[in-house]
């Protein structure tokens, strides 16, 4: 809290020519001087103030580190409260990433009239092309369908004694996007056009699907709230207990004239310090949790001849999670500060 | 330099700490304040530095009513005065030398001048030798006399004593007390509160005497007003 100095600088102040120095100016000698001493020129208070800081970050470091296992407890448990939303918004992430890669999604299948030849669904594929909501149209002939289903279904000689073929032209659409929206507006016009017998969207789990992950991303973000709440109130314990124990130390500081926010200094760095660390152990957390699924996660997509591989956070996304630990213990340390400190006083 | 008009403290318990002191203190004073344990000595003193609020009647220090100060305005305050406690109040945990630079380093001085100006005050109390010590490991007289180098580093107007030489034997409490009146001979402005009446009455200074919190005397009888 209050700044010690270093040897060298002891060393250079016991010369006898320095502490003559100091005598031949005595004591509350000149009144002028006096008067002057208790508030310090802007430019030399400006330089004290930033040495303060620097003072109180380093100081408050090395008591941090002084209690190893103590401060490795705390960061330890912010780590962890920092991890698992952190964890969960990864997984969310993954998740639409591997919605992202199957193919066509969303399909609106055109099933037409049984009476419409070849050629009028030729047009109508043609027609529907030009529509700025269509990606492709693909046309399934109603006999090489019926080729197609004898040979794959094995009922070869059942459909071979139809007497007509039973399936219909079918047009197979894919939007150009997957939104809800967009189908949806897709779907209101393709009913609009002539020849069209029923209509399906192949893609109502992907609907589903989006709102579950409308609704995790929700959940997570609750829970996030939650634990910030939770990282912000463990610091500010850990900072009241500080405070607690520096109780006299506060009250001669203030005695002696030091203000509010010459005693939070320190603190505030305290809980700098502990929140930087928190991040640091959620960031590393969630970096080795994402190493250790990596393998199991790609043998299962290779198993599925699919290349996903899971997205862990990048270093800016590490960086932002360190930053926002920081934060928080800023902010702990403050509030509990701001409460207590102003409480203390000389009695 | 120090006055009181008509100052009375009643503590939350129903206690009257003080009652309708009135005192002035010139300026380059030095006055002892005398009276039984419980008769408001340190009250008086606590209301100068501002640890106390008055109930009633006004303070001034150094031209500044105390009762128009805010909050914020109570740190910078307390740095224009230096204040020994009978109990020393310092850091334990703190070399001599830091528990003296501690109002420079508040005050905002340059690391240059703290050394030179704790390094002056730590010879002015004969304790240049002693200054990387703990002050656990000095005695209850060199205690003290870091009080007094703290209290006066930082070149006060004013100079408050609490009982300073309340658990010392004769010898000690007269070389403190001879410091006193050495920073006084200096320009700076001294209160005393003691009850060691045998020591007072040989330094002929003006002496103030508290009774239940009333002023009954008022040394010389200079501008003291006692209603």
């Amino acid at each position: 809290m209050i700044k010690r100095f270093s040897r060298a600088k002891r060393k250079a102040r016991s010369t006898r020519k320095e502490v003559n120095a100091g005598r031949d100016a005595p004591l509350g000698a000149n009144r002028g001087a006096v008067v002057r001493s208790h508030r310090r020129p802007l430019q030399e208070r400006w330089f004290a103030w930033r040495r303060h800081h620097s003072q109180s970050a380093a100081d408050s470091l090395s008591k941090v580190l002084q209690q190893p296992l103590a401060s490795a407890m705390t960061w330890l448990v912010l780590g962890i409260a920092l991890a698992l939303p952190t964890s969960l918004a990864i997984a969310l992430n993954n998740l639409q990433d591997l919605s992202g890669r199957f193919d066509d999604p969303a399909r609106i299948s055109l099933f037409l009239e049984d009476q419409v030849t070849l050629e009028v669904a030729t047009d109508l594929a043609q027609e529907l092309r030009f529509e700025p909501e269509v990606a492709t149209v693909e046309l399934v002939d109603r006999e090489q369908a019926l080729i197609e289903f004898r040979d794959g279904s094995g009922l070869g000689e059942l459909i071979d004694s139809l007497p007509q073929n039973p399936l219909p032209h079918l047009l197979v659409v894919t939007p150009s996007s997957d939104t809800p929206e967009l189908v949806d507006k897709l779907r209101g016009r393709l009913n609009e056009f002539p020849w069209v017998d029923q209509l399906v969207v192949d893609a109502q789990w992907l609907e589903r699907f989006q709102a579950m992950m409308q609704l995790g991303r929700q959940v997570v973000l609750l829970l996030t709230l939650v634990l910030l709440a939770a990282v912000v109130l463990v610091l500010g314990n850990t900072i009241s207990l500080t405070i607690e124990n520096r109780r006299q130390e506060i009250i001669i500081v203030k005695l002696v004239g030091g203000s509010d926010a010459f005693v939070r200094r320190p603190l505030l760095y305290t809980g700098l310090w502990y929140g930087l660390g928190g991040g640091i152990v959620a960031a590393l957390l969630v970096l080795l949790a994402t190493q250790a699924l990596h393998g199991p996660v790609s043998n299962l997509a290779s198993a599925y001849s699919s290349d996903f591989r899971i997205r862990g956070l990048g270093v800016f996304d590490s960086l932002q999670l360190v930053l926002s630990g920081a934060g928080m213990g800023l902010l702990g340390a403050w509030l509990a500060s701001s409460r207590h400190i102003r409480n203390i006083e000389p009695v | 330099m120090i006055s009181f008009e008509r100052v009375s403290k009643r503590y939350e318990n129903g206690h009257d700490a003080l009652r309708e002191i009135s005192l002035d203190i010139q300026e380059e004073e030095l006055v002892f304040l005398t009276g039984h344990s419980g008769a408001g000595k340190s009250t008086l003193l606590r209301l100068i530095m501002l640890m106390e609020r008055p109930t009633r009647g006004r303070v001034t220090v150094a031209g500044v009513e105390l009762d128009k100060l805010r909050r914020g305005a109570v740190p910078t305050h307390r740095r224009s005065i230096g204040v020994v406690f009978q109990n020393h109040k310092l850091l334990m945990d703190r070399s001599v030398f830091d528990n003296v630079a501690l109002p420079l380093q508040i005050a905002g001085y340059k690391d240059r001048d703290i050394v030179r100006r704790v390094g002056a005050a730590l010879d002015k109390v004969g304790l240049l030798e002693r200054e990387r010590a703990l002050p656990m490991s000095l005695s209850g007289g060199e205690q003290q006399r870091v009080g007094i180098a703290r209290a006066v580093v930082g070149r006060p107007l004013i100079l408050l004593a609490d009982e300073p030489t309340g658990n010392l034997d004769p010898e000690l409490s007269a070389e403190i007390m001879q410091l006193f009146m050495d920073f006084n001979r200096v320009g700076v402005t001294v209160l005393i509160a003691s009850h060691d009446l045998a020591l007072i009455s040989q330094l002929r200074h003006r002496t103030l005497t508290l009774r239940e919190g009333r002023l009954v005397s008022a040394g010389n009888g200079i501008s003291a007003r006692s209603d």
